[in-house]
C-alpha cells in the first residue's frame, strides 16, 4: 500500500510535468494545426534559464519563475516569425522539418549558453520532505501541482472570460471566418506560438528541481509530452492535462511494478494503444487530417 | 546518363581517393543512399511518413551484430536472418497502421521507432545495452576479404547503386504507376481497381527492408554499434534526407543522403556553432526551397532558360 | 434510338438496385431506391440536386455500405466488397470533379487502367522478365488504341492535367474503359463542357455502347439524357420519383414539376431527328 502510495505521489508529480507540457502540444495544435518538434527544446530553456536567473544570479524565485517563462515565449514568438510566417509551401511534412531544425539550432544555443554539463535547481521551498501513510511527498510536487492546477484553471478563465481568449478559440475552429469578422489572425497565431512556447518554459521551470537539467533534456521530455496530448486528444486541453496525468501514473506504475527499463518505454505503448482503439484520442474530437 | 555519371563518380572516389577518412565518409554516403532511397519509395512516393525508420536501421545491424558476436553466424547468413527478421517486423507495424490516416501513421511510427530504440538499449543481454555491441566481425566472399576502407566503399556502393536501379525499375513498371496513383489521388487510384492498402504496407517493407540492409552494411563497417545511433534524431535525420533532396526522386534521395552525410563533417569548422548552423540550413532550405533540392534547382534552372518575352500562344485575351 | 422495354434478349440485369437506403447522419440521402439497369442500356439517373444521386453511384462502387438493401451485379451479390475489388469484376466510374493522375502523362493514365488487366508485381518489376516486357508492351498498345477510340491519341505524351478541360474528362473516360469494365458509370460527363463538347461526348457514350459495354449516367445536360438514354430514373430527395423512357420520364407530371419545368417537358422527345 505504501508503495502504491508512493508511485501515484511520483507519478502524479511527473504526469502534472507532462500535462503542462502536452498542454502546450494540444494549444498550438488547436490554434494552427501545427505539431511543434521543437516544443521539448522550449521545456529545456525554461529549466536552465529559472536555474540560471535563480541559483545562478540569485534573482529572487517569482521574478526568475516570470523571466524563465517569457524568454520562452518569446522564443516562441521568434520561431513563427522568423521560420514558420516565411514557408511559402506549408506542406505539413515541410514543417515538420523546419521545426526539427528549429529544435536543432535551440540546441545548439543552449549549448553554447550552458555547456554540456548538467545543472540543478534546489526545491521552490526548504520545506522537508512529507510523510504520508509511510510514502514520501515531496514538497516540490506540492508546488508543481498546485502550478499545474493554477495555469489550467487560467487558461480556462482566459478562454471563457477575455476577448483575446475567445478570439483565439475562434480563430483555431475557423481562420477563415474569424478573419472576416475582424480578428486579427495572425495575431492569434503569433499570440498562440508564444503562449505554447511559454507552457513549455512552465514545464521546464516546474520539473528543474526534480532531476538534473541539461541541454539536451528537451527532446524525450517533448515526446513524452507529445504522446501526453495524443492520448488525451490533441484538439482537447483537458485531455492534455488529463493524458498527461495519466502517462506519468502509468509510468510511475510500470517502473515501480515492472521494471525501470520500461519507463520510457510507457509513452509510447500508450500512444501506440491509442492509436489502435481510439486514433482521436480519449476526449478528442475528430482532428483535422494534416499529412 | 545518370548511371554512368555515377559509377564514374564512385569509381574515381574509390580509386583516387587514398584518406581513409574521405573514404569512409563517403561509405557513410553509400549507407545513408539505401536509407533515403528507401524512405523515399515510402514518403515520395506513396506518400506515407515515417518518423521511427531508425529503428529497422537498428534492427538490421543489432541482428547481425548479436548473430555474429554471440553466436558466431556467418554474416551473410545473419544479413538473411536480418532482412527476414525486419520484413516480418514491418508486416506486422504497417498493417494495423496503414489503415489509419496519414498523420496517425506519422505518428505510430514515431511510436515503434521509440519502442526499438528502448528495446536496443534494455535487452542488454543480448544487445550490450547503452555499452553497445563490440566485435561485429568484417565482411568477407570467400578469399575476398572487404576490410579496407576502400574495398568496403566498394561494397557498400554496389548495394546503394543496386538499390537505385531497382527502384527506378520499381517505379517505371504497373506497381510504380499503382503508386504514383496513389500519391495524385488515392480515391482515383481505388477506382482503378489498386489495392492501395496493400500496395502500402508493401512499400512500408520494402523501406523497411532497405533500412536493414543498411544497418547491416553500417555495422561490419564500424564494427560497434549502440543505441544512440538508432534513436529518434536519427529516423529525423533520414526523413530530412528525403525532404531536403526532393520527394519522389531517387536522384533527389541521392542528393539528400550526400549533402547530409557531408554537411555536419563540413560544419566542425564551426565547433561549437556547429548545431547552430546546421539547424538554420535546415530552416533556410525548407523555406526558400520546399519541394528540395533537386526539384528546387531544376526549377530555378528551368527558369532560367526561359527568357522573358516568350509567352504561351493565346495567353492574352 | 429510344428502344422501349426490356433487354430483346432477355438477359439478366447488369446491375440491380434492391431497396437500398442510406442515410448520414439524420439525413435519409436514399430511401428505398429498386431498379435495374439491362445489358447494352444507357441509364441515366437525373434529379435535382441533393437528390441522392452521387450517393447511389458510390454505394454502387462499394465506397460505403447500404443501410438496408443490396447491389447486385450480373446477379451476384456485392455485400461488402471493397471498392478496388468492384473494378475487377467489371465496374468502373468517372468522377464528378475529374481525377487525374497529375503527375502522369496521358498515356500514363490510361495505363493505370490497365492495372486491374496486368499482373507483374515487386519481383517482376525490378527483374523485368520477358512476360512482364510483353505485359507491358500489350498494355501500352492497349492504352494508345484507347485514346484513339475516344479521340486524344495525339495528346499521349501531354501531361494529364494541361489538357484542356473537355479532353480531360474524355481521358477519364478512356482510363476507366481500360479497365475493360461491363458496365461504366459516369458522375455528371457532360458538367463544365460546351455544345459541341457535349455532341461529341454522346457520340462517345454511344460508341461506347455499342461496343457492349452499359453506361449508367448521372447527368443534368437534359438534352444529351434525352437524346441518348434507354431508360431514365428519377430521384428526388432520395426518393425515386419515375422511371421509363425518356418520352414517358419528360411527360410526367411531377418529374415536370419537381426538375424539368414546363419548358424542358414541352421539348416533344420524339421529334429530335432519328
Amino acid at each position: 500500500m505504501q508503495e502504491l502510495l508512493q508511485y501515484l505521489f511520483s507519478g502524479i508529480t511527473n504526469g502534472a510535468v507532462y500535462a503542462v507540457i502536452a498542454l502546450g502540444f494540444s494549444m498550438l495544435y488547436s490554434s494552427t494545426g501545427l505539431i511543434n518538434f521543437a516544443h521539448g527544446e522550449f521545456v529545456m530553456v525554461g529549466a536552465l534559464s529559472l536555474i540560471s536567473l535563480w541559483k545562478g544570479l540569485k534573482i529572487p524565485l517569482p521574478a526568475a519563475f516570470a523571466v524563465s517563462v517569457a524568454v520562452t515565449a518569446a522564443a516562441g514568438l521568434l520561431l513563427e516569425r522568423l521560420a514558420l510566417r516565411n514557408v511559402r509551401k506549408p506542406h505539413p511534412i515541410v514543417l515538420v522539418i523546419i521545426t526539427v531544425g528549429a529544435s536543432i539550432l535551440i540546441r545548439g544555443i543552449a549549448m553554447l549558453v550552458w555547456g554540456k554539463d548538467s545543472h540543478s535547481s534546489p526545491s521552490y521551498s526548504s520545506h522537508p520532505p512529507i510523510d504520508i501513510a509511510g510514502a514520501t511527498l515531496l514538497p516540490q510536487s506540492l508546488w508543481i501541482i498546485a502550478l499545474t492546477l493554477l495555469l489550467v484553471l487560467g487558461l480556462h478563465v482566459f478562454y471563457k472570460r477575455f476577448l483575446t481568449g475567445r478570439a483565439m478559440l475562434a480563430t483555431a475552429i475557423n481562420k477563415k471566418a474569424a478573419a472576416v469578422v475582424g480578428i486579427r489572425t495572425d495575431t492569434m497565431v503569433l499570440l498562440a506560438f508564444a503562449m505554447s512556447a511559454g507552457m513549455g518554459g512552465i514545464g521546464g521551470a516546474l520539473i528543474a528541481p526534480l532531476s538534473m537539467s541539461s541541454f539536451d533534456m528537451g527532446m524525450i521530455l517533448g515526446l513524452k509530452g507529445f504522446c501526453a496530448a495524443m492520448i488525451g486528444g490533441l484538439s482537447s486541453s483537458w485531455g492534455a492535462v488529463f493524458g498527461g496525468l495519466l502517462l506519468g501514473i502509468l509510468e510511475a506504475m510500470g517502473v515501480g511494478f515492472l521494471s525501470s527499463g520500461l519507463k520510457d518505454a510507457s509513452a509510447f505503448v500508450l500512444l501506440l494503444l491509442i492509436l489502435y482503439f481510439r486514433p482521436t484520442g480519449l476526449f478528442g474530437k475528430a482532428v483535422v487530417q494534416r499529412f | 546518363m545518370r548511371y554512368l555519371i555515377l559509377i564514374a563518380a564512385v569509381l574515381a572516389a574509390g580509386i583516387g581517393l587514398s584518406s581513409p577518412y574521405q573514404l569512409q565518409l563517403l561509405t557513410f554516403v553509400g549507407i545513408n543512399t539505401l536509407l533515403a532511397v528507401g524512405l523515399n519509395m515510402l514518403m515520395g512516393y506513396a506518400g506515407q511518413i515515417s518518423l521511427g525508420h531508425a529503428a529497422f536501421y537498428g534492427l538490421g545491424a543489432y541482428t547481425t551484430g548479436v548473430l555474429t558476436v554471440h553466436y558466431q553466424w556467418s554474416p551473410w547468413s545473419a544479413l538473411a536472418a536480418a532482412i527476414v527478421l525486419t520484413v516480418i517486423c514491418a508486416f506486422l507495424i504497417a498493417l494495423p497502421l496503414l489503415s489509419l490516416s496519414g498523420f496517425y501513421l506519422g505518428m505510430g511510427t514515431l511510436g515503434f521507432g521509440m519502442i526499438g530504440f528502448v528495446v536496443f538499449r534494455q535487452w542488454s543481454s543480448l544487445t550490450g545495452g547503452d555499452s553497445g555491441l563490440v566485435g561485429i566481425p568484417a565482411l568477407e566472399i570467400g578469399p575476398l576479404s572487404f576490410s579496407s576502407p576502400r574495398s568496403y566503399f566498394f561494397l557498400v556502393w554496389a548495394f546503394a547503386v543496386l538499390s537505385i536501379f531497382l527502384c527506378e525499375r520499381l517505379i517505371d513498371s504497373r506497381i510504380g504507376r499503382a503508386l504514383r496513383a496513389i500519391h495524385d489521388s488515392e480515391r482515383a487510384a481505388s477506382s482503378m481497381g489498386i489495392d492501395t492498402g496493400r500496395l502500402k504496407v508493401h512499400i512500408f517493407v520494402l523501406s523497411a527492408l532497405l533500412a536493414a540492409v543498411g544497418g547491416f552494411l553500417y555495422a561490419h563497417l564500424v564494427s560497434f554499434i549502440s543505441p544512440s545511433s538508432f534513436d529518434f534524431l536519427v529516423s529525423v535525420r533520414m526523413v530530412t534526407m528525403v525532404v531536403i533532396g526532393g520527394m519522389a526522386s531517387i536522384w533527389g534521395a541521392l542528393l539528400g543522403a550526400t549533402l547530409m552525410t557531408i554537411l555536419p563533417e563540413t560544419l566542425t569548422v564551426f565547433h561549437e556553432y556547429e548545431m547552430i548552423v546546421y539547424g538554420l540550413i535546415m530552416i533556410v532550405i525548407m523555406i526558400l526551397l520546399p519541394q528540395g533540392l533537386f526539384r528546387g534547382v531544376l526549377d530555378i534552372y528551368e527558369h532560367a532558360r526561359k527568357k522573358p518575352g516568350r509567352t504561351s500562344a493565346g495567353s492574352r485575351g | 434510338m429510344n428502344t422501349p422495354g426490356r433487354s430483346p434478349d432477355g438477359l439478366p440485369p447488369v446491375l440491380g438496385v434492391d431497396s437500398v437506403s442510406k442515410s448520414f447522419g439524420g439525413i435519409q440521402a436514399l430511401n428505398d431506391i429498386s431498379f435495374e439497369v439491362l445489358p447494352g442500356d444507357i441509364h441515366a439517373l437525373i434529379g435535382p440536386n441533393g437528390a441522392g444521386k452521387t450517393t447511389l453511384l458510390n454505394l454502387i462502387t462499394g465506397n460505403f455500405p447500404a443501410d438496408s438493401g443490396r447491389v447486385t451485379f450480373d446477379g451476384a451479390g456485392l455485400n461488402g466488397r471493397k471498392p478496388f475489388e468492384r473494378v475487377s469484376l467489371g465496374i468502373a466510374r468517372t468522377f464528378q470533379n475529374i481525377e487525374l493522375f497529375g503527375s502522369m502523362s496521358v498515356l500514363e493514365n490510361v495505363l493505370v487502367g490497365r492495372h486491374v488487366k496486368t499482373g507483374c508485381g515487386f519481383f517482376g518489376a525490378m527483374a523485368r522478365f520477358s512476360r512482364v516486357v510483353k505485359e507491358e508492351r500489350d498494355a501500352r498498345s492497349k492504352a494508345l488504341e484507347l485514346l484513339e477510340f475516344v479521340g486524344l491519341s495525339e495528346a499521349a505524351s501531354w501531361r494529364g492535367t494541361e489538357l484542356p478541360f473537355g479532353w480531360q474528362r474524355f481521358l477519364e473516360i478512356a482510363r476507366a474503359l481500360a479497365t475493360e469494365p461491363k458496365i461504366l458509370l459516369l458522375d455528371e460527363p457532360a458538367s463544365g463542357l460546351n455544345p459541341v463538347e457535349t455532341a461529341s461526348l454522346a457520340e462517345l457514350l454511344e460508341k461506347i455502347r455499342n461496343s457492349g459495354i452499359t453506361l449508367l449516367l448521372v447527368e443534368h445536360d437534359m438534352n444529351l439524357v434525352m437524346k441518348i438514354s434507354d431508360r431514365v430514373l428519377v430521384l428526388n430527395h432520395g426518393m425515386k420519383l419515375a422511371e421509363g423512357t425518356p418520352c414517358e420520364v419528360q411527360a410526367n407530371e411531377a418529374v415536370i414539376s419537381a426538375y424539368l419545368g414546363r419548358e424542358q417537358a414541352g421539348k416533344a422527345c420524339c421529334a429530335s431527328a432519328s
